[in-house]
């Protein structure tokens, strides 16, 4: 075979023949690889976090926000021409504010939305929202069983709220706990709670068993006293009472086996609104709104108010006064969306047209490029740091490669009397740079596919290193690595591009390093090579 | 006088080479060196350390450029005083064949690796060379060591390997510059033998600078290099 001696000749000085390994490329490739892995770890978690935030974003407020720029606006049919378009999937309106919200001497003035209630899917994963908000009670002979609050509890009596004003006015949504005591067999069956509403009163609910078909459920208000049977498991009783739902095990219940309940009611809100002041300039004195806590939710995205409240719209409508009004619009549209930017711009303006500029549609990456610019901004910054790091392995490799060329002069002249240009002989060295930038890129990939396939493990073994078990909490509550989305080059075009950047930088960073030793040799006179000691 | 059948393998005119010396003072170490060797014949030139001889192997083989002179590689001639250029190292790894004192084998690579890395260099078929090549070595006596590294052999032993790389690619000339200056005076002996009679049967012109009078008898034309210039005796 016609083989490029040069790089024949680079690879066994690297991997001499009849020796398994070179100190010097072990080291030189095992240091380009270190390189290597943390510039992919570092920018493929930050692209994670981006993509985090970037869902975040798109869950708390849909792909594109429509604000009015008139007072008078036939918003529903708006909202019915923008649905048109096969590229918008969902439009939901919302009103908001901020109400004054009491409970006995505690109080809060949340961002206050209304939306529209009996959306069963809406622009906002809500139910998320609830499900992420939920803090079960602790409790010492029992345990909290109350069902996860969806959307379908919020109607213009009930609101939600975030953890922190819940947490500020020391409220909290219905609660059932089951009692531990009461002689319950759960090897033969369960009983479970399918749904408690905002109107459930604090109360205690028993059901005993007859025997193995028929039970007696009652509460200690005395208002229910009923028997059942295990063919009808369901018992719901109506808006304002627990739903219970017997679940036979292996073994068939007996006579005396009981489960008990204890259930508490959500917490009562006093609100108040700017425009009942107002009217109190009026000497119209309006008393406060009470409303119930249906649930606790929380947004994953940060930069959404940390004080907010949920309603209906109408419920807005009527603290605010007002009649068929509407603040904006959130708009989801279809998945191609969530990565191109362009597209999404190109559509709201569109959308802009389409509306008769009667609305402004600021797409969520506008509205939150504050956000995203410094994001970008610490990932420039983390390359820029690691970029000189990486010219010191350039360096170190150049360095070495420079010792070996001294050490081979007159390998050098013999090589150019046995015929090879000096030229080739000095291609020798540069493709010593190059084997080693490919192999320690190829192996800083394998580090960096290791190290993103066990990100949770290892940013774990740091942070809890670091920070203790508690600080790790803390940790996440910022940065919640644990729920980071970080692809792998075969998933995500941009984790490809980072890879194959990194690579390329390796690659060329090493052949640049092992061009000064190569010229250094090419240059040399053989005679003079060959006649040196 | 060459004999008109045989064809001239490598001939120098002329060749004149002087070294700039302290100030612009110039030391004249060859003065229009006349040298002519055919195809299968050999050549041994001795002379005084430091009077030339190394530095005339390495205008032969177009290492360096010499001051005047010209040179012909078989029918090419090619003008000594002229900057060695890449078209020439090509016809070097095919043309001649170098063996030094020091063997200069590359320790990364195997007795084989490091013969057929004379094949390598002239881009010539390495399947066509590998035959040829462990038929040297077996000529060498070193066969058996073909897959060991440099470093496991003795002198002698590498100094064959060095032949047996010089040879493999068929050149026309071989230059050894004092081949058996690191080896006893017997392994010297026995080498020796290896080199002229493998050069013989390859066909092989040679020209052969030593110190030691027997191996220079032991060649067809002896030379002394005096004063610059190459005395045939």
């Amino acid at each position: 075979m016609k083989s490029a001696w040069p790089f024949f000749l680079a690879w066994k000085q690297l991997f001499p023949s009849q020796r398994k390994v070179s100190f010097f490329s072990v080291l030189a490739i095992v240091g380009v690889a270190l390189g290597v892995n943390v510039m992919i770890v570092v920018v493929a978690f930050m692209q994670g976090f981006q993509q985090k935030f970037r869902s975040d974003i798109i869950d708390a407020q849909g792909h594109a926000r429509a604000v009015p720029l008139q007072r008078q606006i036939d918003w529903r049919n708006d909202i019915k021409r923008i649905e048109s378009r096969v590229e918008v999937e969902k439009v939901s309106s919302y009103m908001q504010g901020h109400l004054l919200l009491q409970n006995r001497d505690y109080h809060a003035v949340p961002y206050s939305m209304g939306i529209e209630p009996g959306e069963k899917v809406g622009v906002l994963p809500l139910d998320d929202f609830l499900k992420k908000g939920f803090i079960p009670v602790q409790g010492y002979d029992s345990q909290d069983v109350t069902p996860l609050p969806t959307m379908e509890l919020l109607e213009d009596d009930v609101v939600f709220i975030t953890q922190q004003v819940a947490n500020r006015l020391g409220v909290r949504a219905a609660t059932v706990l089951q009692l531990n005591d009461a002689n319950s067999s759960l090897a033969k069956g369960a009983v479970q709670v399918e749904r408690i509403d905002p109107y459930v009163e604090s109360d205690e609910w028993t059901i005993e068993f007859f025997n193995a078909q028929n039970y007696n459920l009652r509460n200690s208000l005395g208002s229910i006293d009923l028997n059942g049977t295990i063919q009808d498991p369901s018992v719901d009783l109506g808006w304002g009472f627990p739903k219970f739902k017997v679940k036979q095990g292996s073994r068939p219940f007996s006579s005396g086996d009981k489960f008990k309940f204890q259930t508490f009611r959500s917490s009562i809100l006093e609100i108040y609104s700017p425009n009942m002041i107002e009217q109190a300039k009026s000497d119209e004195m309006a008393p406060p709104r009470e409303v119930r806590v249906g649930g606790i939710f929380e947004v994953p995205w940060q930069g959404f108010h940390a004080d907010a409240l949920i309603g209906t719209r109408r419920f807005m409508e009527d603290m605010r006064g007002e009649v068929d009004a509407c603040d904006g619009f959130f708009i989801k549209l279809e998945d191609k969306f969530f990565h191109d930017e362009r597209k999404l711009g190109e559509l709201c303006a569109k959308l802009e047209g389409m509306l008769e500029g009667n609305w402004r549609i600021i797409p969520w990456f506008v509205e939150n490029a504050w956000f995203f610019d410094l994001l970008k901004f610490e990932e420039y910054l983390m390359v820029l740091i690691m970029i000189p790091i990486g010219l010191v392995a350039a360096f170190a490799i150049a360095i070495a490669l420079m010792t070996t060329v001294l050490r081979k002069i007159r390998e050098i002249g013999l090589l150019v009397a046995m015929g090879g240009t000096r030229i080739s002989v000095g291609m020798i060295f540069c493709m010593q740079g190059f084997i080693i930038g490919a192999l320690g890129a190829l192996l800083g990939c394998c580090f960096a596919l290791l190290f993103i396939r066990y990100r949770d493990f290892l940013m774990s073994f740091i942070v809890t290193r670091i920070a203790g078990e508690e600080g790790q909490a803390g940790v996440t509550q910022f940065y919640d690595f644990y729920s980071l989305d970080v692809p792998y080059p075969w998933e995500s075009e941009q984790s490809l591009m980072t890879f194959l950047t990194f690579i390329i930088f390796a690659v060329l960073v090493s052949t640049i390093a092992g061009l000064l030793p190569a010229w250094r040799a090419a240059r040399m006179n053989p005679a003079e090579a060959l006649r040196s000691e | 006088m060459s004999d008109p059948e045989k064809k001239i393998a490598l001939r120098a005119v002329g060749l004149s080479k002087s070294f700039s010396i302290v100030g612009s003072s110039k030391l004249h170490v060859l003065d229009g060196v006349e040298l002519e060797l055919e195809e299968t014949s050999s050549l041994s030139i001795r002379g005084d350390s430091g009077c030339g001889k190394t530095t005339l192997l390495n205008l032969l083989a177009r290492l360096e450029p010499a001051d005047n002179g010209t040179l012909y590689w078989g029918d090419k001639k090619i003008d000594a005083s002229g900057k060695p250029n890449s078209q020439e190292a090509s016809r070097r790894s095919k043309h001649i064949g170098v063996v030094y004192q020091s063997y200069y084998l590359i320790p990364e690579l195997t007795v084989m690796e490091n013969v057929l890395m004379s094949v390598r260099l002239s881009k010539l078929s390495m399947n066509d060379y590998k035959e040829r090549a462990l038929k040297l070595l077996e000529q060498m006596g070193v066969l058996d060591k073909r897959r060991q590294i440099p470093s496991k052999l003795s002198g002698g032993e590498r100094q064959r390997v060095a032949i047996a790389r010089a040879l493999v690619n068929r050149p026309k000339v071989i230059l050894a510059d004092e081949p058996t200056g690191n080896l006893d005076e017997r392994t010297g002996g026995e080498v020796m033998d290896l080199l002229l009679s493998t050069c013989s049967t390859e066909e092989t012109g040679l020209v052969l600078v030593t110190h030691n009078p027997s191996f220079a008898k032991a060649t067809q034309k002896s030379s002394v290099l005096k004063d610059g210039k190459l005395v045939y005796v």
